[in-house]
């Protein structure tokens, strides 16, 4: 323990003063949360407002008054539609449908004629998809009040027509409707423990083979284990920090960043983070293991950080599985690290509970499976092959 | 003292391929005494580095045995690198550190109490020349500087055996005579010293033993006045090409390269 413990403080201290590395994971922890909060709130918050403001675009909102009327009691804001509309929904500055009467609407409308109002739009822009929804509902609003209208006129109950009267009850808790969208807040956590402390990992296993250290590091009398030992707790050191920053940044970021819809979407509160930081940790000592043992095969630091790089890709990979699955929540996704994390963080942030299974088995697996890359690791540097090989 | 009998490695080396054994060492046997210093002189590839790992306990022997200070390198791996200090053809430091915290890590994992580090730094320095480089970051360090630190590194829990492969390879003339003058030092102080070289001016000038090694066997033993002898040669470099290298003094195209194994 006396020598992990030497080893330890050394790489430790050659590490605070690399001061390039050091640099690059404060920046990264810090900057992720407000940046992964700006964004999605700004995206959030640009669906919300439209929706809100309930803005419907008409092409010459003048052939058709009664339209307008209804709109307007409705609560929404007529626009007139810009000339060239056509270009700019296509180019997306334009997030909205537009709505194209005839000129003769009203005519045919007295008439009691089928009046065809085209809504022009293009959803392909994931922004304006909300808003056209909304500005065609506002149509079927009207049609069914000119219809009830005209049923009433001719004696005949609406009930009719409508034998189902649907009203929907939503259960989902606020935070469910903006979590399928959220799961960046939990990759981009899961990111950080992932990529934060890399290149620690490559400087105290590629960088010592590569400078020449190993051989005589070996040379004392100490176990590769103990060694083994020393340098994971100083990447774990390393990625826990930042992992812990970040949570920091995302805090922070909740309270400044984030607008009211955002904080009624997501829940992040000290409990969450608390959950956060309970997943993340195993998770971080595992990267750390895997990162170390990928990187031990590398002759050169650059060498290593081509095979971290496919470990790195894999649970970049594997983390938004989650994401996609049809069959939530299955007994499988505890045992697979970084699958496990993102779906209880997901769970979280969404509110539901979290019981202590979900921390005590993504977590025990996370220890086992480092505790296995340490001991693969530590056979490795007995191996002439890995501690004479050189570039 | 360090034993030697009967040392044999193979590699397997791969080039473009195809896989092939190399006999780094055949059969190497020698004794190195206290208060000796003993060279391994060899052409490249004769097999000195591979012999040098073996009792570094850094690989290991497929046959023979090898023993430092009474501990078989096999058998006791641990308490034979407790008493050597190592000077590999790796020497390579921590940039980031200064050249004294260089040093105390390597004491620091050999549990040398603090004073005695302290002690024993500011005497190797004081011996080495290196008093002004011990507070520098070993960030570029020239090759005589890094080897002045490496050495001290190896001699920092003042071992009874030390062992120094090519020690004074690209080094100026300052830093050889500062090494040697250290060698010198450790000899009158009893300890046990093996270096493998191939540099005969080095050899003539420092050792009281030299053991020819070539091809991955001991060719001769004994010191420069008895290998004359044997070989029937005015000076030492005419008797090593003499016993190393064949009547002839041509190399042998099956020398096993130990030191481009990779």
């Amino acid at each position: 323990m006396t020598i992990s413990w030497t080893i330890f403080r050394k790489e430790l201290t050659d590490a605070v003063r690399d001061r390039r590395t050091w640099t690059i994971a404060l920046v990264i922890s810090l900057l992720s949360g407000p940046v992964v909060f700006l964004l999605l709130s700004n995206f959030v918050s640009g669906i919300e407002e439209k929706v809100a403001k309930r803005e419907v675009v008409i092409d010459h909102p003048e052939y058709a008054p009664t339209l307008v009327n209804f709109l307007q009691r409705a609560g929404a804001t007529i626009v007139p539609a810009p000339a060239g509309y056509r270009e700019q929904l296509r180019s997306g500055s334009l997030g909205n449908a537009v709505l194209v009467p005839p000129a003769d609407f009203e005519r045919k409308l007295e008439r009691g004629e089928q009046v065809e109002v085209q809504a022009v739009f293009d959803d392909s822009h994931e922004k304006a998809q909300a808003v056209v929804r909304s500005s065609i509902r506002l149509l079927a609003g009207f049609n069914r009040e000119v219809g009830v209208q005209r049923l009433y006129a001719r004696g005949v109950s609406p009930g009719v027509l409508a034998p189902l009267e649907v009203r929907e009850v939503s259960l989902a808790p606020n935070q469910a409707r903006g979590a399928q969208l959220l799961f960046v807040v939990p990759w981009a956590a899961l990111m950080v423990a992932v990529f934060g402390a890399l290149s620690v990992a490559i400087d105290v296993t590629a960088g010592e083979r590569e400078r020449g250290s190993l051989e005589p590091l070996l040379g004392n009398p100490l176990s590769t284990g103990a060694l083994v030992l020393g340098k994971w707790g100083v990447v774990m050191t390393y990625s826990l920090a930042i992992v812990v920053l970040t949570m920091a940044g995302f805090m922070v970021s909740m309270r400044l960043i984030t607008n009211e819809t955002m904080a009624a979407l997501m829940q992040l509160e000290w409990r969450e983070v608390a959950i956060f930081v309970a997943l993340l940790l195993p998770f971080a000592a595992l990267m750390a293991a895997v990162n170390m043992l990928a990187a031990t095969f590398g002759r050169t630091y650059k060498e290593a950080q081509t095979y971290v790089s496919y470990i790195a890709m894999g649970v970049q990979f594997s983390a938004i599985v989650p994401v996609f699955l049809t069959v939530r929540d299955a007994p499988w996704q505890w045992f697979v690290p970084a699958v496990s994390q993102l779906t209880v963080l997901m769970r979280a942030l969404r509110g539901d509970p979290i019981g202590p299974m979900d921390l005590l088995i993504p977590g025990a697996v996370c220890v086992g499976a480092a505790a296995f890359c340490l001991a693969l690791q530590a056979r490795l540097l007995e191996r002439e092959t890995i501690v004479f090989a050189r570039s | 003292m360090i034993e030697v009998a009967g040392l044999a490695k193979s590699f397997i080396a791969r080039r473009g391929g195809t896989r092939s054994v190399v006999n780094a060492v055949i059969d190497v046997s020698f004794r190195a005494q206290d208060g000796r210093i003993t060279a391994l002189l060899g052409p490249n590839g004769a097999g000195k580095t591979t012999t040098l790992r073996v009792l570094a306990t850094l690989m290991r022997a497929d046959r023979g045995t090898a023993a430092v200070g009474g501990f078989d390198v096999a058998g006791d791996p641990v308490a034979v690198r407790a008493q050597l200090g190592v000077l590999s053809d790796a020497r390579g430091l921590y940039t980031r550190l200064t050249a004294r915290e260089n040093v105390t890590y390597y004491a620091d994992l050999r549990r040398v109490p603090r004073g005695e580090c302290a002690e024993r730094l500011a005497m190797l320095a004081d011996l080495l020349d290196m008093g002004e480089l011990l507070d520098r970051r070993t960030d570029g360090f020239s090759s005589g500087e890094r080897m002045k630190v490496a050495l001290a590194r190896a001699l920092i829990h003042d071992p009874r055996h030390l062992i120094l492969d090519e020690p004074t390879n690209g080094l100026d003339v300052t830093s050889t005579r500062a090494l040697r003058r250290l060698l010198r030092h450790l000899r009158d102080r009893g300890k046990c010293l093996l270096f493998s070289t191939h540099i005969m001016q080095e050899v003539e000038q420092l050792c009281d033993e030299i053991v020819i090694v070539a091809h991955g066997r001991t060719i001769a033993h004994g010191s420069a006045a008895d290998l004359c002898r044997a070989a029937g040669a005015q000076d030492l470099e005419d008797a090593f090409v003499r016993l190393a290298l064949g009547a002839g003094g041509r190399e042998p195209a099956a020398a096993a390269p130990a030191q481009e194994h990779a």
